[in-house]
């Protein structure tokens, strides 16, 4: 017979999302725990690197001001990678040098244990190394969780398990999952010094770049490539859809795609020089509001990446905040049910409208199509392949005369753009 | 039996990244763990009240990071925590730690304290043999077996040349190697009730220690420079069948010249 | 006049010490003093003369049969005191470690033990030693007027004056019973290995199944004309091989043309002691090992495959 123990509320998984919401149900004097199976928080996850703060501001008033965040951004860049060439356009705005910055870059390695801290501070228990192997029912309630042959009941339990989620199958809330519905993305973090960094990218000191990449980096496949600026790293990586990954040949490697990212002469000579100290790979929820699960059920919450409240434009992938801001949400659906004593479907059903009522469903919302349209392979071959070329060709002065800009802007064009981009242009409008 | 075991928070030394360029360890945002040998003393005192009842206290000094870092001894077993935390002792050498420790253990009653032999990072062996000396305890170092007697303890020694097996009456302090005992993974059921163990907090006030009396002001010892050695080192992976690895493997033996045939 | 002061337990460690005191009382304008404690000390005196001692505390006790620290603490105390000792150096053996931190605490003095370097900076004596579990080098200075160092046995060579003269100081002390009594001393078997002093040096660690496959690793060690060494988890917590052979923090440091690292990770505890090599080779099964990282020729594999045919083509015919 396993030992069985009891609190008010357990969390699968110290994520952001599980420890925004641990955070401020402890804060709020509740008995909270959190499982995760990774040698300690953070240890298992992974990001592109960038967190926008500005709609996170009211969920959590005081926690940044020491937060260990990277830079702030700055300077965006926009990378089309054709075979041979490439165009970059670059914005840098004065708008983004004002206080309070707009998104900083982090690493979850320094990010995730801060947060566990604070939480654990407010009185949160925190265990790494330990997984939960499974959910706990009675009369069709979960009513707590199994883990390392430990039974620990709970009145209500935050599933925060991330992508790919078990706890979220394990509860029957999931809808059947598609490989569609998932990118995945492999990252390196290269060591540079801050100095090297600051002159690399024209920044002054403390300022960060970010730079999204699209094109023949991912081989025709749906996905990008993302460059983030930390103190003294680089995070760099891209990230494909599944879909497309696995129409390659097999023995296809993620990593092989990563390695000739990093020899482009795009960015060979932005990470010259550095050593690549962390290497790591993870899943993409973004089949958007289409395939979300349920959020609740009788005695569980689902939140962030596990409730598939993430973003992938292909270009940007937008997660963190959506995590951070959807912990939060469910603390305070917890802490609203606990006055009622009931934990009920009818009672949680409380976080979805909060949801809704929040930037996290109407962010989505307002990207509903972008799952479908990014499905459309011509948006990472054809179309960056086209521009860079067609500008190539205009910068080019070779020995026969010139002919008009006009002429070989529509010849390119139509080569390009036939119909189909009507469609894909039509869409873009939708969104 | 109330034993005292002192424990010193240790940042993750596996996990250390040294920078290539100045050779200097990076340190910031390592998680904490409970020192190798500290965590055999409190196995070894967890097992002493099991079997003879008392009181097991684990004494840390520390950064904040103790209050979590801590609670895997009170999973492992001890009754209660007493930790020593203030800005003022950042920085404190082998002899302020022991200062500290020993003003902290006088306002306790003890029969027993048990020590590492020395901390996983530091591994000077000082801050046992001090605390000794302050509160004028016999010490019994290297110690890889404990027993009871009549009048105390019989402890084995592990010295260069010897075992050696040695007495003493209590109270007294003893540092032990890692042979002693096999620290005991806690279950998440004893994690959860650590949680609820009594934990104790005190300053320098509590102390009554003021700030030159603790910390880097009354170190005794300055670093000068703290980076890890230089290797160069050729790192080549010998790749193929087993038969053609071993030929790579004595050519490069010929090439260097570091075997003589 | 001030002096440097020298003790081990051991002869040889004290040679080593004062041969570098010799160096440090020139610049340093001290005297070189040693004691000389325990039973029947009296005729080794002549020999400390040789190694540059210019005086030699005896202290002639009955109670020193067992080497009790405290009373020893309490007679370098006195010794350090009354002769105006301003730098104790002290051999870093396990005894030592423990001798230096009480004498210290007595005198007030800062201390570092385990000492693998010591130089003249400025008019600062520094002393190196491993910090961080063995991933760094720490250099560090005591700032109090007295100061106490432990080195490591081996950091200085032994030699000899050519005629070494000297004073004798016999100590009269009043020395308490020890409050620890010995009641049993079980040699352990001494095996007579050294492998600081290899030059080809196999080591071997927890990769190995079992006992009886050492033998493997014996039949490479000949073919290479090598010494065996291990990592603790061997020798301490599977008593397969003896103590003398760890390699590593608490072990022996080494400094073999060649080391061969046999199902070892590579933890940073066991690689301290061999980062004198000319040359590392890693064997093992784990492409992720951190062994590999300090390799000069890595082979990722299984022991039990690489080990027998690299022994095999070692071996002459
Ligand atoms: C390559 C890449 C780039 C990205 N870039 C960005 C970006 O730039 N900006 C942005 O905002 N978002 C980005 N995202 C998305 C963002 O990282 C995620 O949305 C966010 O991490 C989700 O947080 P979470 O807490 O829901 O899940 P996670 O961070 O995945 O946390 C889940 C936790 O649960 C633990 N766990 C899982 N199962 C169990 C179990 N059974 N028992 C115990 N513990 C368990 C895991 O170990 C993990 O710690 C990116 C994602 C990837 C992969
Ligand atoms: C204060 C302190 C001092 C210490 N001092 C020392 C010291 O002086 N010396 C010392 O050695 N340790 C010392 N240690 C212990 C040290 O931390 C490590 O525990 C120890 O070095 C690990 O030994 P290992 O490499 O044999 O075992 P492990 O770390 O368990 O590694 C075994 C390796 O074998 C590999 N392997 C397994 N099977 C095979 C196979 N079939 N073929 C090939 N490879 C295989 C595995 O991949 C693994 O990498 C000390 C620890 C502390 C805390
Ligand atoms: N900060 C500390 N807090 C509690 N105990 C300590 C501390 N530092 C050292 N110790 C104890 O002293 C032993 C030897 O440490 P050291 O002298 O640093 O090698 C450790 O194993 C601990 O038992």
């Amino acid at each position: 017979m396993a030992e069985a123990e009891k609190v008010e509320v357990v969390i699968v998984g110290a994520g952001l999302a599980g420890l925004a919401c641990a955070y401020h149900l402890a804060a709020a004097g509740l008995e909270v725990l959190v499982i995760e199976r990774g040698d300690f928080p953070g240890s298992k996850n992974v990001t592109g690197g960038r967190l926008y703060l500005h709609p996170l501001r009211s969920f959590f008033p005081h926690l940044w001001e020491e937060a260990p965040l990277e830079r702030h951004v700055t300077k965006e860049r926009l990378t089309a990678m054709g075979k041979g060439s490439s165009v970059t356009v670059e914005l840098s705005s004065e708008r983004f040098k004002e206080k309070p910055y707009h998104s900083h870059t982090i690493l979850r390695a320094k990010f995730d244990p801060w947060l566990a801290e604070r939480a654990a501070q407010k009185g949160a228990i925190i265990v790494p190394k330990s997984r939960v192997d499974d959910l706990l029912w009675q009369e069709g309630r979960v009513i707590g969780i199994v883990a390392s042959e430990a039974e620990i009941h709970a009145d209500v339990v935050v599933a925060a398990d991330g992508a790919f989620s078990f706890m979220v199958e394990k509860a029957g809330l999931g809808k059947r999952r598609k490989p569609q519905d998932y990118a995945v993305g492999a990252k390196e973090v290269i060591e540079l010094t801050s100095g090297a960094i600051e002159e690399r990218f024209g920044l002054s000191h403390g300022e960060g770049a970010a730079q999204l990449f699209f094109g023949s980096l991912t081989e025709g496949m749906f996905g990008g490539g993302f460059l983030y600026t930390n103190i003294d790293t680089i995070s760099l990586g891209v990230v494909v859809g599944i879909n497309a990954l696995m129409e390659k040949e097999p023995g296809f490697e993620l990593h092989r795609l990563l390695d000739s990212f990093k020899e482009r002469p795009e960015v060979k000579p932005l990470i010259e020089g550095g050593h690549p100290v962390e290497y790591s790979a993870h899943i993409v929820p973004e089949g958007g509001l289409e395939s979300m699960p349920q959020v609740y059920g009788h005695g569980i919450l689902v939140v962030g990446d596990a409730a598939g409240l993430a973003l992938n434009t292909g270009l940007i992938v937008r997660g963190m905040d959506f995590a951070l801001a959807s912990g939060a949400l469910a603390a305070q659906t917890i802490m609203e049910a606990k006055k009622r004593n009931d934990f009920s479907p009818a009672s949680l059903s409380r976080y979805e409208e909060l949801l809704k009522e929040s930037f996290v469903l109407k962010g989505l919302e307002t990207f509903r199509e972008v799952p479908r349209f990014l499905q459309n392979p011509r948006l990472f071959n054809l179309y960056p392949q086209a521009l860079s070329e067609s500008l190539e060709r205009l910068m080019w002065i070779g020995e026969e005369p010139k002919e008009k800009i006009s002429t070989t802007l529509w010849r390119e064009a139509r080569r390009a753009f036939r119909f189909s981009a009507v469609r894909d242009l039509l869409r873009v409008w939708r969104i | 039996m109330q034993i005292v075991v002192c424990l010193k928070q240790i940042p993750d030394l596996q996990q250390i990244r040294i920078k290539r360029d100045t050779r200097e360890p990076v340190l910031e945002g390592l998680p904490f763990l409970l020192g190798d040998m500290d965590k055999n003393a409190l196995e070894e005192a967890v097992r002493i009240v099991e079997q003879r009842g008392g009181k097991v206290t684990a004494l840390a000094l520390g950064s904040p990071k103790l209050r979590d870092t801590i609670k895997e001894a009170l999973a492992m077993g001890a009754d209660e925590a007493l930790l020593l935390i203030d800005p003022a002792f950042a920085d404190s050498d082998t002899m302020t730690t022991a200062k500290i420790l020993a003003k902290a253990i006088e306002k306790r009653e003890y029969d027993l304290i048990l020590c590492g032999e020395g901390s996983t990072d530091n591994y000077s062996g000082q801050v046992p043999s001090r605390l000794a000396e302050i509160l004028g305890l016999p010490q019994v170092t290297y110690v890889r077996q404990l027993e009871f007697t009549e009048g105390g303890l019989r402890a084995t020694r592990d010295m260069e040349e010897a075992l050696e097996i040695v007495e003493v009456s209590l109270p007294a302090l003893v540092s032990v190697t890692s042979e002693i005992s096999e620290p005991r993974l806690p279950s998440l059921i004893q994690i959860l009730k650590a949680a609820k163990k009594p934990l104790q907090e005190w300053t320098s006030e509590d102390l009554a220690l003021s700030a030159h009396e603790v910390g880097k002001e009354a170190s005794s010892l300055e670093v000068i420079s703290n980076l890890a050695p230089e290797q160069e080192r050729k790192n080549i992976t010998l790749e193929g069948e087993v038969d053609e690895v071993v030929e790579q493997l004595t050519d490069a033996f010929t090439r260097e010249g570091v075997i003589a045939r | 006049m001030a002096e440097i002061l020298v003790f081990s337990e051991k002869d040889e460690i004290a040679f080593e010490l004062l041969s570098k005191g010799r160096e440090l009382k020139e610049e340093l304008c001290l005297g070189l003093a040693a004691a000389l404690l325990g039973q029947e000390v009296e005729g080794r005196s002549s020999q400390y003369f040789s190694y540059g001692a210019e005086k030699v505390y005896l202290g002639e006790s009955a109670l020193w049969v067992d080497f009790y620290v405290e009373t020893y603490a309490q007679a370098l105390q006195r010794v350090a005191e009354e002769g105006g000792a301003q730098i104790l150096l002290l051999g870093s053996t396990k005894r030592g470690k423990e001798l230096a931190s009480r004498v210290a605490q007595k005198l007030g003095a800062g201390c570092i033990t385990d000492v693998i370097g010591l130089r003249l900076e400025g008019d600062g004596l520094v002393a190196d030693r491993y910090a961080l579990g063995g991933n760094t080098v720490a250099s560090e200075v005591i700032k109090t007027e007295r100061k106490v160092i432990a080195v490591m046995p081996k950091t200085f060579e032994a030699f000899p004056l050519e005629d070494g003269e000297g004073q004798t100081v016999h100590l009269d002390l009043e020395l308490p019973e020890p409050r620890v009594r010995v009641v049993e001393r079980r040699p352990k078997e001494g095996e007579a290995v050294n492998v600081e002093e290899a030059e080809v040096l196999v080591c071997i660690g927890r990769g190995l199944g079992a006992e009886e496959d050492l033998e493997m690793i014996w039949e490479l060690a000949q073919a290479l004309g090598a010494e065996v060494g291990c990592t603790k988890t061997l020798a301490s917590d599977f008593g397969w091989l003896s103590e003398e052979r760890i390699v590593g923090l608490s072990g022996k440091k080494c400094n073999p043309r060649l080391y061969v690292g046999i199902g070892i990770s590579g933890q940073i505890q066991h690689t301290v002691g061999i980062l004198g090599s000319k040359i590392i080779v890693a064997i093992n099964n784990d492409p992720q090992a951190p062994i590999f990282k300090i390799a000069d020729y890595g082979i990722v594999g299984d022991l039990y495959e690489v080990v027998p045919r690299l022994a095999e083509r070692l071996t002459p015919p």
